[in-house]
Parts: structure tokens; C-alpha cells; sequence
């Protein structure tokens, strides 16, 4: 990411490299990938497979146990509120995509503008989830339907709120003019954004076998 | 082949797409018809995935590394 570096000594032509370089030596990089973008995908396949695993247990119950009522009367899920907060959730992907293509040209304001936006959607997607959750009259312990509801919807929620706090450190950046047009000078919004594409992805899955099917 | 934000944006625009179908479909027939085409497309975005996954690692490294093979 963005390296600090250090004020060449007077007369110190011949240790140029080093005045630059602070810290460690640089790692020998094998890969033609920069290791945060590496790292932020190994970090979504073990994500994937954990909401994989979530998946696995819901269709179990929903096709294999297949319980007379799925959701057990009388109790019924909030589809039209979903679908509304789905919308902003997907709004957010594009407003987070705003904002990477914003600092790509070179466009500071529209960046901090996109990362504002992104973080707004996120916030308001969270708040309406937790006041479905108030309003929706059964827990965690109602029969094994509650069990998975809320252990799914509540597993996508932690990654929206991580979502969120990484957006909030990325725009306190962008604010103190920490980014800049190059590739290696914005990876502080870029991994933020992938991120959040993920959970963007990951709620359109959920939304349609939790809400819909 | 690359693997940043735009691409991944992309992903969302056809996840979107995927998933509006199976709700679509759902809501004109029944749940397991949308199921059952939620199931053709997750499979064939594994399928896809799988090969994306090979050619991208195959053309993402730079043979041979390390510097005990320089140049």
C-alpha cells in the first residue's frame, strides 16, 4: 500500500535506495497479484464456505426435515421490507463502485462523495434489518426455522457491519487525502470495495432462498 | 483475467440479474421451480468459477520467482 519514506541525507547520493526505503527490506513478491488483493480473495473463498456451510444446514432442515410449515404458522417473513432493503444494499454496490472509478480518474471529491454514500446505505441497511428483527415476532428459539433465520441473516448482518467499519476507516482516509489516481495509491478503497461487493452478493443469495423460496 | 473492484462489480451485476430470475420465477410458478433453477445456475457458476480460478492462478504468477532465480 502507500510506503512512508524518508529525506535523503546531504551528500548521500550513494545510499539513495536505502534513505528511501523505511523499515524491513522489501518481500520478494512471486506473484503478479499485490498480496492485499491476493489476500482479500483467499479471505471471501473462506467466507464463501463458511456461508456455505450455513446454506448446507438450511436446506437440510427446509428439504430433508421438511417440516409441515416453513415459517411455522403464525408467524410470517417481512418479504416486501426485505426487497426494499435489498434494493439499498445493491445501491450501495453501486455507490462503492462510484467511488473506485471517481479515484481512478483522478476525482477526489467524487470518491469521498461514493464512500459517504456507500456508508449511509450500509448503516440504513443494518438499522431497518435490526428493526425487522424487533418486529418480527418469533427468536432464535422459535423451532428450528427461527434457528436458521436468524443465524443466517445474522451472519450476513456481522459482515455488513465489518463491511462498515472498514468503509468508515477507508472514508477517514479519504478525508485526510490518504488517496491518490494510481493503482497501488487507492488499495485502502479497493479491498473495502471488494469486500463489499461480496456481502452485496452474498445478501442477494440469502434474500432469495430465505425471503422468496 | 483480472481480479479488482470493477470485476467484482460486474459479479454483482450478474448475481443480480441471476437472482431476480429465481425470484421472478419463483413468484410465477412455485418455490421449487425457482429452486430448481437457482440450482442450474449456482451449478453453472461453479463450473465457470472453477476454470476462472485455474487460468487466473495459471497466468498470476511469474515463473520462475524467489531470489535464488533472478532475472
Amino acid at each position: 500500500m502507500e510506503s512512508a519514506s524518508v529525506p535523503l541525507p546531504q551528500g548521500g547520493a550513494g545510499h539513495a535506495a536505502e534513505a528511501h526505503h523505511h523499515g524491513p527490506p522489501e518481500a520478494n513478491q512471486s506473484s503478479r497479484i499485490d498480496r492485499q488483493t491476493l489476500g482479500i480473495l483467499l479471505f471471501i473463498i473462506s467466507e464463501v464456505m463458511l456461508f456455505g456451510a450455513f446454506f448446507a444446514s438450511y436446506f437440510f432442515l427446509r428439504v430433508v426435515v421438511n417440516p409441515a410449515d416453513w415459517p411455522p404458522k403464525p408467524f410470517e417473513l417481512p418479504v416486501a421490507v426485505a426487497g426494499m432493503n435489498t434494493a439499498i444494499l445493491v445501491s450501495s454496490s453501486f455507490t462503492i463502485h462510484y467511488a473506485l472509478e471517481s479515484i481512478r480518474k483522478g476525482n477526489k471529491q467524487g470518491m469521498k462523495l461514493g464512500l459517504v454514500l456507500t456508508w449511509l446505505l450500509g448503516l440504513t441497511f443494518l438499522f431497518i434489518q435490526i428493526n425487522e428483527y424487533v418486529h418480527l415476532g418469533f427468536s432464535a428459539r422459535t423451532e428450528s426455522f427461527g434457528t436458521i433465520f436468524y443465524s443466517l441473516t445474522g451472519l450476513h448482518g456481522a459482515h455488513v457491519f465489518v463491511g462498515l467499519m472498514l468503509l468508515t476507516f477507508a472514508t477517514i482516509r479519504a478525508f485526510r487525502g490518504h488517496f491518490d489516481k494510481e493503482a497501488e495509491d487507492h488499495l485502502g478503497v479497493e479491498v473495502p470495495g471488494i469486500y463489499w461487493h461480496f456481502v452485496d452478493i452474498m445478501w442477494i443469495v440469502v434474500f432469495a432462498t430465505v425471503y422468496i423460496l | 483475467m483480472k481480479f479488482n473492484e470493477a470485476a467484482v462489480f460486474k459479479w454483482v451485476l450478474i448475481v443480480g440479474v441471476a437472482g431476480a430470475s429465481v425470484i421472478g420465477l419463483t413468484l410465477l410458478t412455485r418455490p421449487l421451480v425457482g429452486a430448481l433453477w437457482g440450482l442450474v445456475l449456482v451449478i453453472a457458476g461453479s463450473v465457470y468459477g472453477i476454470r476462472w480460478s485455474r487460468d487466473w492462478w495459471r497466468n498470476s504468477r511469474n515463473l520462475p520467482g524467489g531470489p535464488d532465480h533472478p532475472g
